[in-house]
């Protein structure tokens, strides 16, 4: 039974691939030419680009994403550079936020100059820009989730919980794929709401 | 959001942004800090101001925390700092309370056009082809301020002349005074939007040279002459607000409105009855009206003893109902009956603006209006008009009609064959005047232009160099509406987000190369940036009424947060405020109505309107109006206000004419065929678009697009009506006469019309039962 619903939702999600791939046809046709364009689509929309890509999607396989620096949490929080420090907003506000680079030169205009990531920092912020970070969590926008950091952290639930080992990892990489059923285990769990409008709205 | 932390975060951008004006570009970059200020993915709003129109609403912007891509000495990046994400009226802004129009809503994509000018340039291609290469901000000041030494070592300060748009306000004021530092003559102003027909009206009728306001919330009822003020006319979005509440608001009764035009506008279609008079006819039809109040004495004569309008004692004898049903075209028995109901529904208001104030005849029309308003008893009472009280520390006010007659005496005269150097700041006369004015050429012989200009118009692409100014949102602003509430209102605002691009506040650059001049211009522009200035000229309201006055610095962060200052008391006592504004500025001098203005311009050979082109070769009015989308056509660069469809004929990307489905059938034109329309001054193309609220003699176009360059989304695009309009002047006023051209029409092939509906009626079988 549980297949044959697998099954159903696959070919749905292939048709819907099917006309999202021409719907992403016919908007790059007529994109802009002369504007140089950072990674991202044309026209906003919650449809998956290619049927690849919602294959992957439902499967949750995804890229490791590569970053621009390879940033390595393992050494910092050794150095007792806390989560919030650079990941400010996360017990405030809905969103754990990216540091500036301008944080990160507060105090690499001093240390570890020499390295050759480093390096590479420094010559982002000199041209006055900011470090791209790639993503590494969130929901693919099909899912329709919101969600928001501060309550979790109130109620004390633990970076790790979700993040994974982040204090022995270089690189942050996704330890643990956040998937409906990963979420709704620990509200079961600890008896709070599991209600759809609760995280789909 | 606290108190605390909204100073916090103006200080901040404050601080910064004052900086910007006088700074290296590197250190422009000062980074919004978010770890400080902003709570990732947590909204804050700022109030700002709307620019888009004269109106003058009130803003409040959205600002959260994101990524912007941008490029940073030519490196292309992203850059993390607080973005405005959508606008919205400011609710305590007395103008627009809360509301905001959809042109102000667009707003928001001036800031972030990809074909804004993202650093100063440099023409490097013939005048007018749009070809400029980038330079530095060093180097291009360094050449302005060059030019302009060179011009005051030769003594001919006279030779720098500066074109302008619709500008209040201390900007105004800073210009102004660095024209005068320099020894230079008063800014040209060349705003399209402007009526200086109606200004000129007041300033004869009632002493003030100002756009008048309504009491429409508590009026029984309007009549209204052209203006579509629900749409784009004067203060629209204050005055759908006191439409609403004339209509909705006074339970037991609701308003009438009574629309008279020749094309229906979005205010026509909110009408009880739309009267389709003969064009440049207003004037006549309003003292038709007054002719049946004055026989039936409807309506008091005198005032104190004295006749109200002199010359009317014989009762408007020419202009009786059957005489104005011949040359107005509108039936003598509505007449009778359009006069006897407003005369018994008062308060009743008439209105006057558009079209008929763009006909030979405009000023006539206007002092008909003005004159029937005070024989209805509606001027500087509850429900009927007044002007709205400057504030007390800018009692002067930038004449409109003056400037506006001076911007055409000086192209049409080749008076700026002796300017050497122009400085252009949001005027685009190269695309929003008749071929026959011949900007183009007089541009073409003025050896060196600067533009401040945001983008690349057909104006600026003659320009030598470009300094690019802010965005709205990334600047100080300020600004003293003219019109639209019974308070007196400056609106100021500091920036909401810092600059994303390599731009320099206008006002800034100003400052600089007064500074960089030296002499007369350091004493009298002492501020080091255009926020000091603000401070300065805003400080003088402490006292105004309140008293101890409030500290400086507390004021000047209430009224920060707050977006300006407005008057408390003139809220509170409206009544009074009407009454003692009416005339002349002040209730200790009420010049009344002026009645020997009357007797000169109201006599009846001034009454019937010229129009250009022989009836029997061009027997059809051209009615240019105003876009709702594009106004004078200054956002046809705005893609939303591009895919936004007309409000009545749901027209998107392009432009379109109206013809009556008579008209049409004679000449065998159908919906969406494509339309030569000829002038003894050029030709044009566009669909034709089959309207029922059009007067089968008349054929409407909006003004708007037909751009040559003026970025990627207008630019070829629809055509342009003034390019076939004739020179003809209004009267007295030397305004342009844009509704005086007779056309024809004929069919040349099948057009394309991007409709949103599929046609004005839904089902084509209503057409059937008619």
């Amino acid at each position: 039974m549980r297949s044959k619903i697998r099954g159903l939702a696959l070919v749905l999600v292939a048709s819907a691939a099917v006309s999202a791939f021409f719907l992403k046809r016919t908007s790059s046709a007529n994109s802009g030419k002369d504007q140089p364009s950072i990674d991202t689509p044309e026209v906003f929309s919650p449809a998956h680009p290619t049927i690849l890509e919602s294959v992957k999607d439902f499967f949750g396989w995804r890229k490791t994403p590569v970053q621009p620096i390879a940033f390595t949490h393992k050494i910092h929080i050794e150095h007792q550079v806390a989560c919030t420090t650079c990941h400010k907003g996360v017990n405030s506000g809905p969103v754990a936020g990216l540091p500036s680079d301008k944080l990160c030169m507060r105090c690499h205009a001093f240390f570890a100059k020499d390295r050759p990531e480093i390096i590479k920092l420094t010559a982002i912020f000199n041209a006055g820009l900011d470090v791209s970070w790639q993503r590494v969590y969130g929901f693919s926008p099909s899912a329709h989730v919101k969600f928001n950091h501060a309550p979790h952290i109130r109620a004390g639930v633990d970076c790790s919980n979700c993040h994974g080992d982040v204090k022995n990892m270089t690189v942050a990489v996704r330890a643990v794929n956040l998937n409906m059923g990963y979420c709704l285990s620990c509200h079961r769990a600890k008896g709070v709401s599991t209600d759809c409008v609760t995280c789909h709205f | 959001m606290e108190r605390r932390d909204f100073l916090k975060v103006t200080v901040l951008t404050g601080a910064t942004a004052a900086l910007s004006g006088c700074e290296k570009p590197a250190q422009q970059l000062v980074r919004f800090v978010p770890e400080q200020d902003l709570v990732p993915g947590v909204a804050v709003w700022k109030p700002s101001l709307c620019t888009l129109c004269s109106a003058g609403c009130g803003l409040t912007v959205r600002v959260m925390e994101g990524e912007a891509e941008v490029v940073r000495k030519g490196q292309l990046g992203l850059i993390k700092m607080g973005l405005a994400k959508k606008l919205e009226g400011n609710p305590d802004h007395p103008i627009n309370q809360g509301k905001l129009c959809a042109r102000g809503q667009a707003g928001l994509q001036l800031t972030y056009h990809p074909d804004r000018v993202r650093g100063p340039l440099k023409r490097s291609g013939p005048r007018g082809s749009g070809n400029f290469q980038q330079i530095t901000w060093e180097e291009a000041l360094g050449e302005v301020v060059s030019k302009l030494q060179e011009l005051r070592s030769q003594k001919q300060a006279g030779a720098l002349r500066f074109l302008i748009g619709r500008l209040r306000g201390q900007r105004r004021e800073l210009i102004e005074e660095f024209l005068k530092t320099v020894g230079s003559s008063p800014a040209m102003v060349f705003d399209p939007l402007d009526e200086p027909v109606l200004r000129q009206a007041n300033l004869l009728s009632f002493g003030r040279a100002t756009m008048p306001s309504f009491d429409l919330a508590h009026a029984n009822y309007v009549i209204s002459f052209g203006a579509d003020f629900l749409g784009t006319w004067n203060s629209p979005v204050a005055q759908s607000i006191a439409y609403g509440e004339m209509r909705q608001g006074h339970p037991g009764s609701r308003g009438k409105l009574v629309q008279v035009e020749q094309r229906m506008s979005q205010t026509g279609a909110n009408a009880d009855e739309w009267v389709p008079v003969r064009p440049g006819m207003d004037g006549v039809l309003a003292l038709g009206l007054a002719h049946v109040i004055l026989k039936e004495k409807l309506r008091p004569t005198r005032e104190n003893g004295e006749t109200l309008i002199a010359g009317w004692q014989q009762g408007l004898p020419d202009y009786s109902p059957e005489a104005v049903e011949k040359t107005a075209g509108v039936a003598a028995k509505r007449i009778e009956r359009l006069a006897r109901e407003m005369a018994a529904h008062t308060p009743a208001v008439a209105m006057i603006g558009g079209a008929p104030l763009a006909q030979t005849n405009g000023l006539f029309s206007a002092l008909a209006v003005n004159a029937l308003n005070a024989l209805l008893g509606s001027v500087g009472t509850p429900g009927g008009m007044f002007f709205t009280p400057r504030p007390p520390h800018a009692e002067h006010e930038w004449g409109g009609f003056a400037a506006a007659s001076d911007f055409a005496g000086q192209f049409l005269a080749g008076k700026l064959d002796d300017t050497h150097v122009l400085l252009l700041y949001n005027a685009n006369p190269v695309f929003a005047t008749p071929a026959a004015w011949k900007v183009r050429d007089s541009l073409e012989r003025i050896p060196f232009i600067v533009s401040f200009g945001s983008f690349v118009d057909e104006t600026s692409a003659f320009a030598d160099l470009i300094l690019p100014d802010h965005s709205p949102l990334e600047s100080w602003l300020d600004d003293i509406p003219e019109s639209g509430t019974t308070q007196a209102v400056v609106s100021l605002a500091a920036p909401a987000m810092l600059p994303l691009h390599d731009t320099r506040a206008m006002p800034d650059v100003l400052l600089q190369i007064a500074h960089q001049l030296g002499g007369d211009a350091v004493k009298s522009l002492p501020w080091q940036s255009f926020d000091e200035m603000l401070q300065a000229s805003i400080s003088s309201l402490r006292t105004a009424e309140t008293s101890p006055p409030v500290d400086p610095e507390k004021f000047w962060a209430k009224v920060q947060e707050q977006g300006g200052w407005w008057s408390e008391k003139m809220r509170s006592d409206a009544k009074q405020t009407i009454a003692s504004v009416a005339f002349g500025g002040s209730a200790s001098k009420q010049p009344a109505f002026k009645q020997p203005a009357f007797r000169q311009h109201g006599k009846p050979e001034s009454a019937l309107p010229q129009f250009d082109g022989a009836e029997h070769e061009f027997p059809f009015h051209f009615h240019p109006y105003v876009s709702q989308a594009f106004l004078d056509g200054a956002l046809a660069h705005l893609p939303w206000m591009q895919e936004m469809p007309d409000a009545l004929s749901t027209v998107m990307w392009g432009t379109w004419i109206e013809i009556n489905p008579k008209t049409a059938a004679k000449l065998g034109i159908e919906q969406g065929d494509l339309v030569e329309v000829r002038s003894q001054h050029g030709k044009l193309q566009a669909p034709a678009l089959v309207s029922p609220g059009i007067a089968p003699d008349v054929i409407a176009m909006p003004f708007g697009q037909g751009h040559e360059n003026f970025s990627r989304y207008a630019s070829g695009r629809g055509a342009n009506p003034m390019t076939i309009l004739a020179p003809l002047q209004v009267a007295e006023t030397g305004s342009l006469a844009w509704a005086a051209t007779r056309v024809d029409i004929s069919k040349v092939g099948r057009g394309k019309l991007a409709l949103f509906a599929g046609g004005l009626r839904e089902r084509p079988s209503e057409l059937e039962h008619r």
